[in-house]
């Protein structure tokens, strides 16, 4: 008789432990990741100018924007205006640069280039689909009229911006 | 395309990002009355980055007064930290968005450094 209530009482609890859950619980969540894929480097092939094309002797620095969900943010990029870190200047620079689509994850990035707008020193992009987009951006400061400049070290910044809409 | 994102991914080198999240924060009342509280997560996997900045703005991009515990913040290579950013009451309706900003340290080659500066949308 005892026997038999064991088996039974084992036999129950055997059933409730079957009965468990384990769920796995996935979410996906807005997230935009800016990955800095190449450092810029200024060349300088001549004296009064400084320059990241490669052609100058410069690196263009290259920007990654991870989006995981489409039109949920922009982004804005600014190229240099003036140097954060330089010898002492007497006179004025002058400053251009553009910011282009390099690569994309998805073929319909392709159109952020035609779509961007331009102001200022500003390049702004609507990010309407997921994925990666890769970002480069040119910058050159002219040094007076053709004047050479003082020797040391010139840094200028980027701003890669990710703001959500 | 498959092919091409991977070339570009290995040839990338080193991951160097920054992520700020939740991109719709909800601020809440914090422990002090009149102050309320944005809780953000900041990543970083820049090596080139060890201190971020932040900054609190309204619709035209106009700063909006904030605090936190510290205003620049030391964040190591892939450290995920939690960061708390107050704003005062009065504040509220101007407040849109709350951002991260990386710093850059002084250097001593020509360089275009990149900072990056991302930002959270208050809804």
């Amino acid at each position: 008789m005892f026997k038999k209530i064991l088996a039974a009482a084992i036999a129950v609890t055997a059933m409730s432990a079957q009965a468990l859950d384990a769920p796995i619980v996935g979410n996906v969540e807005s997230k935009c990741v800016v990955t800095l894929d190449k450092q810029g480097v200024y060349g300088n092939p001549t004296a009064s100018v400084l320059s990241t094309d490669s052609v100058d002797g410069g690196v263009e620095p290259v920007v990654r924007y991870d989006v995981v969900i489409a039109s949920a943010y922009k982004a804005v990029i600014t190229h240099p205006s003036s140097f954060s870190q330089s010898p002492a200047l007497t006179d004025t620079v002058s400053w251009t640069g553009s910011t282009s689509v390099e690569a994309v994850s998805d073929a319909q990035m392709s159109a952020y280039d035609t779509d961007k707008i331009e102001y200022d020193s500003t390049t702004e992009i609507d990010l309407d689909y997921t994925g990666s987009t890769w970002f480069k951006v040119s910058s050159e400061a002219d040094y007076g009229v053709s004047k050479a400049l003082p020797g040391g070290t010139y840094t200028a910044i980027v701003q890669a911006n990710c703001i959500a809409l | 395309m498959r092919y091409i994102m991977c070339l570009l991914l290995v040839l990338s080198g080193p991951v160097a990002a920054h992520s700020w999240t939740p991109t719709y924060p909800k601020l809440k009342q914090s422990f002090v009355e009149g102050i309320y509280v944005a809780e953000m997560e900041l990543w970083n996997s820049r090596g080139d980055i060890s201190y971020y900045t932040f900054e609190v703005f309204d619709d035209n991009f106009e700063h909006v007064p904030w605090a936190a515990e510290e205003r620049n913040v030391p964040v190591e290579y892939l450290e995920r930290k939690k960061i708390n950013i107050y704003i005062r009451r009065i504040d509220l309706p101007r407040v849109r968005y709350i951002c991260s900003r990386s710093l850059h340290v002084k250097q001593n080659k020509s360089a275009s450094l990149v900072s990056s500066r991302i930002c959270s949308k208050i809804k």
